[in-house]
């Protein structure tokens, strides 16, 4: 008997490009790693709205981080291709031009492939992180389970000290706005997605070099 | 989905800055897209000197980096560079491990361009290729950076459409073009058409085919560069050195096109022919020289309408008018030995005029003085003949000794006479000195004898009083009446100076006393207060150094009769051949403050002396930068060579 059937949710058999992330997200990066040696890549979604039940994905931007440095080429801007696009989101988002639109399942597969073998990176992350696994459900994406690295959690981390509970800190003065401007990152392209993605693989940068100053030189370091 | 916001964000800070504002969109875009981002806390090197080339060159994006270089056993900051600035670029230059230390002096972001992608734009642009010939990026200092090419690189990456100002040209008839044209065949020896050259008289020759159509144009100029500064035989063929291809023009183009096109294509010569393409007969040739000349308001039909005019009203207006020349000649990048030369010629033009119409005023009244010689003497720029601007006066007179019973005569005479002259130039639009070192200043009329002894005291006691007044009245230039007079003078200077040698150790450590420019290239050092606060004192940082240390050193040659300060440097380089790049680069480093000032001044209406450096564009900046570099090299080697370390004060 399938358990899933009778309540109603239906098992999806996962596409090609799921099961080769799955794989290939099972293997660990060495905790031995250095810092300067990992790769990340640096992801920002921008939705309709900030409930992942009832909110999707509008576009979605990524860029890598590779020896600490950010290859251009590697941006990445997705805008998503839906009914639902309406003329009030065109409006707010200013997606005129159709002609860069992509279907979503060209999205969550070359998000996937992206993400292979790779810390993904971002400012609330889980949320991002939640939206992405919603758009690539219906392709049989159920967790997206590579190592995770919040900037947020880092900065607070930095500041704080290691067994700081991240909760216990008043979140505002730990947006991406006020962590920018501390880092003096000037704030250009704010709120689309590639342009806070890009804010957020340089405050990423910034973070590394002073966690090593705090002793943080591992990838066992950075994650534990 | 290449096209995103981050690399046009890229895209678009690169576009501000040289030597990428040279690209095409679409070149400009495939560079974007190779960029890494780089972020460098301070302190942290991005490469150390030895390491070997990167496969990147850098831009600043924020922030600043220090180049550093290591003097005995201390780190010494050779270039500073802020945003926009460029520096690495021996990876892609030479491939050579790295001279200089590249650390953050702050926390910087900065973009690393990938060799690869730009090594194809070195080759096909040749607006970047020269960007980097003359050494605008940073940190390419030690080899030692070309600035004839720096200001060949100033003309190039002017805005072509640029208004040149051809309307005070227009109204002119035809140009006048010499014809027929002298040619000779290829295959023909250089020796002979050198000697075809000489015989006519002519600076240029063109080297036809069969045809009789134009190949190229051998050109004094190119007698020198190419053959004989390479050791070629004079039987070289023409065709091995001649330039080309000829540009031409048609026989109806009027001078405004004429003009342009020799401006555009770098070209001193330019060959009409019939229909004006190269394949079809030769009518006649035109050279820069008849197009300046030929003109109604040129220098030439100026300083003639001058030395005819009777009218101060008239000899004001004509300066005015040669103002808008000067103007046109800076906008053209004519020369500033050509600029000066002809400004120069025009002031002493003027006052000859005041002198003569001052002499038949009072020569009723002082019918005694007639036959008393008398030498009119510009001082410091003027006396340089470097006085663009009509700024501050500087002059004297000297005039023969008289028998004791005419002395206060003499002295009431002269005087009248220098205040008649002061008042034309003023009426001219000079302004007065404010330390009064002027003719109709009782002290700085004076006669032969006064003279000698003012100059004596300021040799042999050169305190801090006698060096300033060194630093005007050295440079002193007969302007009108007996040059004689000044030549006596310069003798008795140099006889003192044999006498006291020590004079020139003092006029050195003088020399040195202005602030240099070093420490400034990241900020320009501004003033601090005052009037002209957060501006750049390009007189008194840049061209009173070099200028002083011009002086010095020609006197210290015992060499006479050039005042110019760039035409110092180049006789110095001459006679200290080890030494002659770093004159020669300080005799155009000159010419470009010149410039820069006489630009300014004509632009806000002033002195030109002060110029705000935000103003300045990216590559005027650099240029500056690169024209500073002599000044140091020279502060330095004074100091050794007038041993200034071990010279008490």
């Amino acid at each position: 008997m399938d358990w899933s059937s009778l309540f109603g949710i239906r098992r999806i058999k996962p596409r090609d490009f799921v099961l080769r992330f799955k794989e290939h997200s099972e293997r660990k990066i060495p905790n031995s790693r250095r810092i300067e040696e990992l790769s990340f890549l640096v992801v920002d979604t921008e939705t309709t709205g900030l409930d992942p039940k009832r909110d999707f994905i509008l576009s979605f931007g990524s860029i890598e981080v590779r020896r600490l440095t950010i290859p251009v080429q590697s941006a990445k801007e997705y805008y998503l291709k839906t009914k639902k696009l309406g003329k009030e989101a065109i409006k707010v988002h200013e997606i005129v031009n159709q002609s860069l639109t992509v279907s979503r399942e060209r999205m969550v597969r070359e998000f996937l492939a992206d993400a292979e073998g790779k810390i993904l990176v971002g400012h609330h992350l889980g949320f991002d992180l939640s939206m992405m696994e919603k758009a690539g459900r219906s392709f049989g994406l159920r967790k997206i389970n590579s190592p995770r690295l919040d900037t947020m959690d880092l900065a607070i981390r930095l500041d704080m000290g290691p067994h700081f509970d991240p909760r216990m800190v008043e979140y505002k003065r730990y947006s991406l706005d006020k962590l920018c401007s501390r880092f003096r990152i000037p704030l250009e392209d704010r709120h689309t997605a590639a342009g806070d993605a890009l804010l957020t693989a340089q405050l990423l940068i910034r973070l590394l070099k002073s966690a090593r100053g705090a002793g943080i030189l591992t990838y066992a370091d950075l994650m534990g | 989905m290449a096209k995103n916001v981050i690399v046009n964000r890229v895209k678009e800070f690169l576009q501000k800055y040289p030597p990428f504002s040279f690209l095409k969109e679409e070149t400009l875009f495939a560079v974007a897209t190779g960029v890494e981002v780089m972020y460098f806390e301070e302190g942290e090197y991005l490469f150390r000197k030895g390491d070997p080339a990167r496969p990147h060159f850098f831009i600043v994006k924020e922030g600043a980096i220090s180049l550093n270089e290591e003097r005995e056993g201390q780190a010494t900051t050779v270039e500073y560079c802020d945003e926009g600035d460029v520096f690495g670029v021996l990876a892609l230059l030479g491939k050579r491990p790295y001279i200089l230390h590249a650390q953050a002096n702050e926390n910087s972001l900065v973009y690393a361009i990938p060799v690869q992608v730009f090594e194809a734009i070195l080759k096909e642009n040749s607006r970047v290729a020269t960007y980097f010939a003359a050494g605008f990026a940073s940190g390419q200092v030690v080899v030692r950076s070309d600035l004839s090419s720096s200001k060949k690189a100033r003309t190039l990456f002017n805005d072509p459409t640029k208004d040149t100002g051809l309307l005070m040209f227009s109204g002119q008839s035809g140009l006048k073009f010499s014809s027929p044209v002298i040619s000779c065949l290829k295959g023909t020896s250089v020796g002979e058409a050198a000697r075809t050259m000489s015989e006519k008289s002519i600076g240029s020759i063109v080297v036809r085919n069969e045809q009789n159509y134009a190949l190229g144009i051998v050109t004094d100029k190119d007698l020198r560069k190419r053959l004989i500064a390479k050791g070629l035989p004079y039987t070289t063929k023409v065709e091995y050195i001649m330039s080309s291809p000829v540009i031409t023009i048609a026989q109806q183009v009027d001078f405004a096109q004429a003009y342009l096109k020799m401006v555009k294509n770098r070209v001193h010569h330019l060959l009409i022919t019939e229909d004006g393409s190269v394949a079809s007969p030769m009518v006649g040739l035109i050279s820069n020289h008849d197009i300046l000349l030929s003109q109604g308001n040129s220098p030439a039909v100026i300083i003639n309408t001058l030395q005819h005019s009777l009218e101060v009203k008239e000899i004001a207006q004509l300066r005015q008018q040669s103002e808008a020349l000067l103007k046109y000649y800076l906008e053209n990048e004519v020369s500033i030995d050509f600029v000066a030369g002809i400004i120069t010629e025009i002031n002493d033009v003027i006052v000859q005029r005041a002198m003569s119409m001052a002499q038949s005023i009072h020569k009723e009244e002082f019918p005694e003085m007639q036959d008393v010689g008398f030498c009119f003497l510009g001082l410091g720029s003027e006396g340089r003949g470097e006085q663009l601007l009509r700024t501050d006066l500087d002059n004297a007179i000297i005039f023969e000794d008289v028998p004791k019973a005419l002395e206060q005569t003499a002295s009431n005479y002269f005087h009248l006479i220098a205040r008649d002259v002061i008042d034309v130039l003023l009426a001219c639009g000079f302004h007065t000195c404010p330390a009064e070192m002027m003719a109709n200043n009782p002290r700085w009329c004076q006669p032969l004898s006064v003279w000698k002894g003012y100059f004596s005291k300021w040799i042999r006691e050169p305190d801090q009083p006698s060096l300033m007044m060194a630093t005007v009245f050295f440079d002193f230039r007969p302007v009108a009446g007996k040059s004689e007079l000044a030549e006596a003078l310069t003798s008795h200077i140099y006889g003192e100076i044999e006498k006291h040698k020590l004079f020139l150790n003092f006029l050195a450590k003088n020399a040195l006393l202005n602030p240099p420019p070093l420490g400034f290239f990241r900020n320009f050092l501004v003033e601090k207060s005052g009037e002209h606060r957060d501006k750049f004192d390009i007189k008194l940082r840049a061209m009173m150094p070099l200028a002083d240390m011009g002086r010095l050193l020609v006197l210290s040659h015992r060499a006479v009769g050039i005042n110019n300060t760039f035409k110092r440097y180049e006789m110095l380089a001459t006679l200290e051949p080890k030494q002659e790049a770093l004159f020669l680069e300080a005799g155009q480093a000159y010419e470009i403050f010149m410039r820069i000032r006489a630009i300014e001044g004509l632009e806000t209406q002033s002195s030109g002396r002060y110029i705000q450096p935000e103003k300045l564009g990216k590559l005027q900046r650099q240029l500056l930068k690169n024209a500073f570099l002599p000044i140091e090299e020279l502060q330095k080697m004074i100091r050794v060579r007038f041993q200034l370390d071990y010279f008490g004060s």
